[in-house]
């Protein structure tokens, strides 16, 4: 669901780099301390995953695209703070090298995916957990797939609004709330059920590989969402 | 995390010394500036100037940046005109200035962010931020470790199928290489771990 550059007007792109900059803040304040070499490997390999997922992307007529974000897999293993840095990261390799994204859009597909999409994974599970894992993972996928794509849709939507000519002619994304909402969210209801579903085939093997610490991260980046 | 204890990036990518590091943050400014400046422009002729000017300040790579562009910006810019022309023409509203402005706007922020990216390496631009560029280093290792297994996975499948793969085939191909690509992946990350700790990395 990247939004690419050139669709969103500074008025949008600029604040967000102010919020996104102290969310990243905030993300990093405990990486330290998150970060041993038991965490690491694991990170990087899941990044990666998430770096490749997002690559395959089919453009959604309403100007965005479509695709699996791996995010709640990262949120679930590894906790929000963690899952939200490596997905940010993931978005400026994918922006810097395929122009899949882009950097002014950065800051909103990472607080939409990295940030709102790891935040809603953790929590959906943690409330669904007592009926059982698998569906507590499945749930907690989908969710975070629709709350990313909701932002996304907002934000696209809000753009003829606050930047146009005085004529009505639009100067950045074209589409208010009527097209948009429904083109980004319709097809990320089908998209979230594969997300579930890779989401799920990950929770497996790192529950199989016995990444049981991770866990307890998860858990407790839930108490500081 | 202090960079010089993580070890060199991988495969093929130039190791950070301080004057690389400061040339190609000198470009992520420089960069960054200019897509701000392109964002605020409104008029097709001046997005139009100035394209021609990126594409006359990229040398000899220019045709190849602007190849690797438009292949880019392509699908989505074609979807979002086709939509945009569908919908306004049907509420009468149609202004063909503004498929020109967004399409010559969001060529060139993806053209200025290739040329950015052929000329600078972007593990050097992020070194800025020890721990940014630690965790860069290990996902673009990942990344190529990615690379080398599917390459191996779909060379062997092919050479053990010379006729046509049943489906049942490709799904035991498709679940074998997913289970080996995260291993292989954790195993990989696991060493670059070891060196770092080796380094003294995760000790403060």
């Amino acid at each position: 669901m990247h939004i690419p550059d050139g669709f969103l007007s500074p008025q949008t792109f600029l604040p967000a780099y102010a919020v996104a900059g102290v969310a990243w803040l905030w993300a990093a304040r405990s990486l330290r301390r998150q970060l041993d070499d038991q965490t690491v490997p694991k990170l990087a390999a899941l990044t990666a995953l998430a770096y490749g997922l997002g690559l395959i992307m089919l453009p959604i007529p309403g100007g965005t695209s479509g695709h699996l974000l791996g995010v709640a897999m990262l949120a679930l293993l590894f906790g929000v703070r963690l899952a939200f840095l490596s997905y940010s990261l993931v978005l400026l390799l994918q922006s810097l090298l395929f122009g899949a994204g882009g950097v002014t859009a950065l800051p909103i597909n990472a607080l939409a995916m990295g940030l709102a999409g790891a935040a809603m994974a953790v929590l959906v599970f943690r409330a669904l957990r007592r009926l059982g894992e698998p569906l507590a993972v499945v749930a907690a996928a989908w969710c975070s797939v629709m709350l990313s794509g909701l932002i996304v849709g907002l934000v696209l939507g809000l753009q003829p609004l606050i930047a146009q000519r005085p004529d009505g002619t639009p100067l950045f994304f074209p589409f208010g709330f009527a097209v948009v909402l429904p083109a980004v969210l319709v097809p990320h209801a089908l998209i979230g059920v594969g997300e579930a579903a890779l989401t799920l085939l990950v929770w497996r093997f790192a529950r199989g590989r016995g990444w049981v610490a991770a866990e307890g991260q998860a858990e407790r980046s839930v108490r500081c969402a | 995390m202090n960079p010089s204890c993580c070890p060199a990036p991988a495969d093929g990518l130039p190791a950070t010394t301080p004057r690389a590091a400061r040339h190609a943050q000198w470009w992520l400014a420089g960069y960054a500036t200019a897509v701000v400046a392109v964002t605020s422009v409104h008029d097709p002729r001046v997005l139009a100037g100035l394209l021609g000017l990126a594409l006359a300040a990229s040398g000899s790579t220019r045709w190849r940046v602007l190849r690797r562009a438009l292949l880019a910006v392509l699908a989505f810019n074609l979807s979002v005109s086709l939509g945009y022309l569908g919908v306004s023409l049907w509420q009468g509203a149609f202004r063909p200035a503004y498929l020109v402005l967004v399409n010559l706007r969001v060529l060139l922020l993806v053209f200025l962010g290739f040329w950015f990216v052929s000329r600078v390496n972007v593990l050097q631009a992020l070194s800025f931020s020890p721990t940014l560029s630690f965790v860069a280093t290990l996902a673009v290792g990942q990344v190529t470790v990615f690379l080398r297994v599917l390459r191996d996975f779909r060379l062997a499948f092919v050479s053990r199928n010379p006729g046509r793969p049943r489906w049942s085939d490709r799904a035991r191909n498709a679940s074998a290489q997913a289970t080996h690509l995260l291993d292989k992946s954790v195993a990989s990350a696991a060493e670059a771990s070891l060196a770092m700790r080796s380094r003294g990395c995760f000790d403060d």
